[in-house]
């Protein structure tokens, strides 16, 4: 029995390929690739919400560039991000450090250390803002009722504060990602090798050095890079927290983009605000998906 | 007998640094959600000023009745359960069928698919939202759930295919070649074969799909003005009003959102460490 024309083409890997990859397909033109290229056009509008909008040139570039705020703000996202990263960073080698070998309780303490990964990272913003809140808050109270201070602080209205208390939360919500990253990698580095570096007599510190850093580099490296560009480029904290306040001292360009679109309606100078933190993200990016095809290569 | 003598107190020097360690990260993590769920179970005489309390000595259920009765809480409740929902059951399926061609079919551009997959995953939503809002008013789709389900897909697709992927390729070739001589079809092998044997990845798969969508923010917050349509994590913020916010319903109210996350999470918790060192989605 020949097999019809039908079972043929059912198995013609072309015409499969087409099929399978349909759906993701439309769904990557429609709600990703289309709306990017839409956004790039857009930055170069002058357009209001709902009206057509007006090509004006790079003029939102050069009214962004001009405009001190602005530039504060790419400062604070820099500052907000770097400083974020790195005390997630730190205190998730740390814990994973602590919680990679079989030790009793252990498995209690992991499943603890996860569950801020699992609260919606609004759900955490607001307990968080409630935890600041100058006069009922938990720390305020937790801080009187130790004598560690006499005055309540105003924690997220503190210039010199704020940015502090928005960043503790970034670091509560993102530390487990963290965490489990790093516990991962640790895992699959090769018992032997730790084996072999105490024969030679290495040192904890010596072990650390030359064992787990090599092994963990590309860990690191990945893990990093999508923190990087996930903790600039999400505005929740900032929104819920402060929503900027007090006088932009917190602000983000995410969120300054977001209020700029819904404050304001200029669609078109706040599609340009994430356009010019986009190439730095691209670099990120570009390193970031090289490294990860290279793993899947391997 | 010197050295083991040493070894051991070292060992146990070094158990103890850990125990002080993960006891200040635990009382770190533990300590605002100690204060949301106390919170929640207070009168507001001890929620507010001066009479404020560290734990509840009246317990009560006042602030969830409230929640219940004054505020249209049980329908973001139930908008943000129907959401999650749809776009993890299509995501799942959208990407089981992509990441199986991507990694067992041979066809021209299959390469540059799997890296575009990478980038369209690492587009930011902070940059997509102001042209997809513009597209959902033009659609008559903002406003309403199925849009947030179609925009959802932009991101839960792309990092779903690539998780999905890296599981597919373990599937020996031999199993899927076996049923293929057998006179399964290729979507047959891709039901009967390697979905059964990649269930754990396709469990990963759905968690994400269903977290990221029941936590997501900033699309629900442009796209959905409508408090029908309006979602836990953009309707719970709407509690505040003029800037008075009511802590004590709201505390009740983020506790019974962080239920369901949760719940998923301790049932897939044992398959997530290994979904996970292919990056994740939060930090």
């Amino acid at each position: 029995m020949t097999p019809s024309r039908w079972d043929r083409l059912k198995n013609d890997q072309m015409v499969l390929a087409a099929l399978f990859l349909l759906p993701t397909l439309l769904v990557l033109l429609s709600v990703v690739v289309y709306p990017f290229l839409s956004a790039v056009w857009i930055s170069f509008q002058a357009k209001q919400a709902g009206t057509p909008g007006q090509f004006i040139g790079v003029q939102n570039y050069a009214e962004l560039l001009g405009n001190p705020v602005f530039l504060q703000i790419v400062g604070n996202t820099i500052f907000y991000t770097a400083v974020a990263v790195a005390i997630k960073f730190t205190l998730g080698l740390l814990a994973a450090l602590v919680l990679a070998p079989e030790r009793r309780l252990n498995g209690l303490y992991r499943t603890v250390l996860f569950v801020p990964w699992a609260v919606p990272t609004v759900i955490a913003a607001l307990n968080w803002r409630w935890v600041y809140d100058e006069f009922s808050g938990m720390l305020n109270n937790v801080l009187l009722a130790l004598g560690l201070t006499k005055n309540v602080v105003a924690w997220l209205a503190e210039p010199q504060l704020a940015m502090w208390c928005v960043i503790a939360v970034a670091v509560w919500t993102g530390t487990p990602f963290y965490t489990m990253s790093f516990l991962a990698g640790l895992q699959a580095i090769p018992k032997e090798l730790y084996e072999a570096a105490r024969l030679d007599g290495a040192s904890t510190l010596q072990e650390f050095r030359h064992v787990t850093v090599p092994g963990m580099q590309a860990i690191f490296l990945v893990t990093v890079m999508l923190s990087t560009v996930f903790t600039s480029t999400s505005l929740v904290i900032v929104n819920v927290l402060t929503n900027g306040a007090p006088a932009e001292r917190t602000n983000i360009l995410p969120n300054f983009s977001f209020n700029l679109a819904m404050g304001t309606g200029r669609l078109g100078i706040a599609s340009a605000v994430n356009m010019i933190f986009f190439p730095l993200l691209i670099l990120v990016i570009l390193g970031l998906s090289r490294r990860l095809l290279a793993a899947r290569a391997s | 007998m010197a050295v083991t003598s040493s070894m051991r107190g070292l060992r146990r020097g070094r158990a103890l640094a850990a125990y002080v360690v993960l006891a200040v990260l635990a009382v770190w993590t533990l300590g605002p959600l100690y204060w949301m769920v106390t919170t929640s179970f207070k009168t507001n005489r001890e929620v507010y000023g001066t009479s404020a309390t560290l734990w509840p000595r009246q317990p009560t259920l006042a602030n969830y009745r409230v929640l219940f009765t004054k505020t249209p809480f049980a329908v973001y409740f139930q908008n943000s359960t129907l959401i999650a929902l749809a776009t993890t059951a299509v995501t799942v399926l959208t990407s089981a069928f992509g990441a199986y061609a991507l990694v067992r079919l041979r066809f021209p551009g299959r390469r540059f698919l799997a890296r575009g997959l990478v980038y369209t995953y690492l587009v930011p939503q902070s940059l997509l939202f102001i042209p997809l809002f513009t597209i959902l008013v033009n659609t008559g789709l903002s406003n309403t759930r199925t849009g947030l389900v179609l925009t959802y897909l932009g991101f839960t697709v792309p990092f779903c295919t690539w998780l999905l992927m890296g599981y597919f390729v373990s599937v020996p070739v031999e199993l899927e070649e076996a049923g293929l001589v057998d006179g399964c079809s290729r979507l047959g092998v891709l039901f009967r074969i390697v979905m059964p044997v990649t269930l754990p990845a396709l469990a990963v798969t759905a968690f994400f799909s269903f977290t990221l969508s029941w936590n997501e923010y900033l699309y629900a917050s442009v796209f959905v003005s409508d408090v029908n349509a309006k979602t836990i994590p953009t309707g719970i913020p709407s509690f505040i009003i003029e800037d008075v916010f009511f802590w004590g319903p709201m505390m009740a109210s983020t506790v019974l959102s962080v239920i369901p996350p949760l719940a998923v999470y301790f049932i897939f918790q044992r398959w997530l460490l290994t979904g996970l060192t292919l990056g994740a989605v939060k930090g």
